[in-house]
């Protein structure tokens, strides 16, 4: 598995220079490695679906209980298998999508890298690296939004799926350490055994928040619903692959996944229950209000998020059935119907459902696998989606306080899938119509090879459900569950109150197509309803944390050195104050009064010097005098520092005074004429400040110096320096060798200085100019 | 500001700075001293120069490097070109510098190129260690003993990419400051 992973990563970053080699076959390498890992895992299906859980350890950082641990068991290789398997049929179409683009190299290059890192997400066995692969996924995600980096629209859509998913990405973070806290253990087979403790624990309720954060933002529930839709922005085969079958279903397979962990209790059923609920209605109500092939494929999809988030937060055994069901069916589907639409959109040129029709005899194979597909979505017998749909409403009407409310929810999204399913299959391809709309190109086989065979698995699995659907589902579902399931996948139950709902479904969902143009014309009017929306909100808060950061800019970072110097020091003044002022050691000077006594005479005349100096300096009244005074104050330091016994600080001392001085004769006469502009009363602010601040420290050194200075550290310094490191200069050698690594940060800081100092002199940037 | 002794003076003193700022570079490991000092010494011998001959004849006498060349014959070994440029730059300048077919090129090292080899010296310096299963910047000795110099070890090579370091940002901030 870690090859596999490792192999994904890799030919991510050669894609580029393959497609320089291989120019538009550098399909056939991209879309052999998901195919691989596809057999791979298939090859590993035998063990899994007979129990087994196989996992792999690669130590990463053992210390922090951070490790690359992968596990498979039925959830992770169902969506495994999933990711692959669209996968494969995904760069195939990416091949044909995007034919002759120049950047075609840098489009594999994020898609493999995002399947890989998804790939990762369900295959990791240790929270930490779900954390790493989750983030990955956001930032791939990020990158296949804006891939039209030209469009402003892009751009900003992409940035807000990031922001959106990057909080959402920190909450998780937050939750999942939380989580490990909590169950004590970083490891995911762990932590699926310690579910009592964990649901037990204090820290409980602030993991589950902010892991639901996570997984709410990812997968598009609401209130963060918002940018999904504007995610399609990206080229199709990424909206059909990330923004409907695999990534947006990382949040669910995180609530799939936990579900032993942190489910059952009253706080995580109903929060799922009733965001799902609301995802599901708002997202299918907001599905009739569009005509954009894509944005109504997007709002159906947040709908369908809705009930698995709904499915998984009831927990009963039925509702994770029909959650496994429905997530496979709605994948199959949903899948093919967004690459129907790119399809549709790179033949015709629009994605407008109105000016769409008449398409089956030009686009015949598009055609066949449009009206699969939207059969299979609309819940018509043979389709796998059909036994979807008939779980999901055996799940909601079990006995509960709540059934009639998630019937209606299920009953509601069920019958606006049918009015899409019907509008985009029949109404675009198979509705009778005297102008078909013109094609620019005929219909191509890598761009209709990919959504047939998508297609028609939903048609297969309908009808051989357990072939070898069954028993993975099964495993799946066990995952969640804890406890070995048996069910059996039919697509005949009889005339149960099920079959009679479906029925009733379709033909409501069969009024409400016909009744679409109406339902249309209301759109307007809701216009005012969204300004409240949180799409509204977000671009709000982003707009206003700009203004008040550069606000906050221009207060704190006003470009007064003197300011600044103000600030650190009565930072540093009052917290030092607030330190000693409660409990702190007081200084005790009488019974030390006589060390005065000891005081020398040289230490004294270096004093006064140093006084008399900075008195001298207050009055001076040229540059080359103060200059020359700070110079005196420094001389003076290191004198002192040699009459105490350090030769190398004193050393460095002095040739520091002297640099500085050197550097700033040399600037001088640049500098404009030296002038008291400020009030005297202003100057005697700055002088009282550093009187306070000299004080304190003083006094500081003082209470310091009360207590005999008890550390072993001078003798093992003293002891080890010549054993160990061969040196006799103590302070050189904890530089260089016990401590080197400080000082490597040091001189990077120096160098990175240097670099900021040429920067800020050398580089006038014109206004308008790219750094 | 040119003042005709300093300008004088300061052409003898620099060597003896450099000379000086390098042992205490060395002796640093068992004497006050090392990199850090080391470099300061050294670099204030070019700030005084700067100061006195301006940072662009400074540039001139100190940081840019002839190199004398010929074309590479279409026949010849890349390997016999390089070492016969290699000879030509280091053994036998003079006599080359006069030859008809000779081109020079004039190189001048930027400070930040004396950073960049700073930081790099005293990165190797720890990845070393690395490189042999110890951890980042352990340090290894060897046995003899170099008289002046003393005991050569990895530190010593940090120490130089110390003192390099700070001579080439002490440069570039004299050079920055000075010009315009």
């Amino acid at each position: 598995m870690f090859l596999a992973i490792l192999a994904g990563f890799l030919l991510a970053f050669a894609a580029p220079l393959l497609h320089r080699w291989l120019g538009k076959w550098v399909l056939v390498p991209m879309a052999l490695l998901p195919l691989s890992i596809f057999v791979y895992l298939l090859t590993l299906s035998p063990a899994v679906l007979g129990g087994d859980k196989l996992g792999e350890l690669h130590a990463w950082a053992p210390s922090l209980n951070i490790n690359l641990h992968f596990f498979l068991d039925g959830l992770s290789l169902l969506f495994a298998l999933l990711i692959t398997g669209f996968g494969t049929l995904i760069m195939l179409y990416a091949g044909g999508y995007l034919k002759g683009h120049p950047l075609l190299g840098r489009f594999y290059l994020y898609l493999t890298l995002f399947m890989t890192a998804m790939l990762g997400l369900v295959l990791a066995g240790n929270i930490i690296s779900i954390f790493v692969f989750w983030e990955l996924t956001s930032i791939s995600s990020y990158l296949l939004i804006g891939f039209n980096q030209d469009k402003e629209k892009s751009r900003n859509s992409a940035l807000q799926a990031l922001l959106v998913t990057g909080l959402g990405g920190m909450a998780l973070m937050g939750g999942l350490i939380l989580l490990g806290m909590a169950g004590g253990s970083y490891t995911l087979s762990e932590l699926l055994e310690r579910g009592d403790v964990v649901r037990n624990h204090g820290l409980y309720l602030p993991a589950l928040v902010l892991l639901l954060l996570g997984a709410f933002t990812k997968s598009a529930q609401f209130p963060f619903h918002f940018w999904l839709p504007n995610a399609m922005e990206a080229p199709t085969p990424v909206s059909a692959y990330l923004h409907s079958a695999t990534m947006v279903k990382a949040g669910v397979y995180l609530l799939a996944r936990l579900t032993p962990v942190m489910g059952g209790t009253d706080e995580w059923q109903y929060t799922l229950m009733m965001v799902g609920g609301i995802t599901t209605v708002l997202g299918a109500l907001l599905a009739t209000q569009h005509v954009d092939l894509k944005a109504i494929l997007a709002y159906t999809t947040i709908s369908a998020l809705g009930l698995l988030v709904t499915m998984t937060g009831i927990g009963t055994a039925p509702a994770m059935e029909a959650m496994v069901v429905f997530l496979l069916a709605h994948a199959l589907y949903k899948g093919t119907l967004f690459l129907v639409a790119g399809n549709v959109d790179h033949a015709t040129g629009t994605r407008d459902l109105t000016q769409l029709t008449g398409l089956s005899g030009s686009m015949r194979y598009t055609a066949v696998a449009a009206l699969l597909a939207g059969m299979s979505m609309a819940g018509i017998l043979p389709f796998f989606g059909f036994i979807g749909k008939e779980l999901l409403y055996e799940a909601s009407l079990q006995e509960s306080p709540f059934r009639w409310m998630l019937f209606a929810v299920s009953f509601f999204s069920g019958m606006v899938f049918v009015a899409v399913a019907i509008a985009l299959s029949y109404g675009v391809f198979w509705r009778r119509s005297t102008s078909p709309t013109p094609l620019q190109h005929p219909d191509k086989p890598l761009l209709y090879l990919p959504p047939v065979v998508l297609a028609s698995a939903g048609l297969v699995f309908g009808l051989l459900p357990g072939f070898f659907v069954t028993p993975l589902l099964r495993r799946a579902a066990e995952s969640m569950l804890g406890v070995e399931q048996v069910f059996e996948l039919a697509l005949w139950h009889g005339f149960t109150l099920a079959l009679g709902l479906s029925v009733l479904t379709v033909l409501l969902g069969y009024v409400v197509y016909r009744y679409a143009n109406r339902l249309l014309s209301y759109a307007s009017r809701f216009n005012r309803l969204y300004l409240f929306g949180p799409a509204n909100l977000y671009q709000l808060t982003l707009k206003g944390f700009l203004i008040g950061a550069t606000k906050i800019t221009a207060t704190i970072q006003n470009g007064y050195l003197r300011s600044y110097i103000v600030a650190i020091v009565t930072a540093q003044i009052s917290l030092v104050i607030l330190a000693l002022w409660d409990g702190g050691p007081r200084l005790e000077l009488g019974n030390r009064l006589h060390e005065l006594s000891q005081l020398r005479l040289y230490e004294v005349v270096l004093l006064l010097m140093v006084v008399s100096a900075l008195i001298f300096l207050f009055k001076s009244q040229s540059r080359l005098t103060s200059i020359a005074i700070m110079g005196i104050v420094g001389y003076s330091a290191a004198l002192l520092y040699i009459l105490f016994g350090a030769p190398d600080v004193a050393a460095t001392q002095l040739l520091i005074e002297t640099l500085t001085v050197v550097i700033f004769v040399l600037i001088l006469h640049k500098l404009p004429a030296f002038k008291y502009l400020s009030h005297a009363s202003e100057r005697y602010k700055y002088v009282l400040l550093s009187l306070t601040f000299g004080a304190v420290m003083t006094y500081v050194i003082l209470i310091v110096k009360q207590y005999p200075l008890d550390s072993e550290l001078k003798a093992y310094y003293g002891l080890n320096s010549y054993l160990l490191a061969h040196g006799r200069n103590i302070v050189n050698v904890i530089l260089v060798d016990f401590r080197a690594f400080d000082t490597l940060g040091e001189i990077v800081v120096l160098a990175v200085a240097a670099i900021g100092i040429m920067a800020m002199l050398k580089l006038r940037m014109q206004k308008g100019d790219k750094p | 500001m040119k003042t005709i002794v300093l300008a004088t003076a300061i052409r003898i003193l620099i060597p003896l700075f450099i000379i000086f700022s390098v042992y205490t570079l060395f002796r640093g490991h068992n004497h006050p001293g090392g990199g850090f000092i080391g470099g300061l010494i050294g670099s204030i011998a070019f700030v005084f120069h700067t100061m006195t001959h301006g940072p662009q004849h400074t540039v001139d006498t100190f940081l840019k490097l002839n190199l004398y060349g010929y074309p590479r014959q279409p026949n010849q070994s890349r390997s016999l070109y390089l070492m016969r440029m290699m000879r030509v730059n280091v053994w036998r300048r003079r006599k080359m510098a006069r030859h008809p077919d000779m081109k020079h090129h004039m190189v001048r090292i930027e400070s930040v190129y004396i950073i960049a080899t700073g930081l790099f010296l005293a990165v190797t310096s720890g990845v070393l260690g690395l490189l042999s299963g110890q951890p980042f910047m352990h340090a290894y000795w060897t046995d003899f003993y170099i008289p002046v110099l003393g005991k050569p070890g990895t530190p010593i090579l940090f120490d130089l990419g110390v003192y390099l370091l700070v001579i080439g940002v002490v440069l570039k901030i004299t050079f920055v400051m000075s010009e315009e």
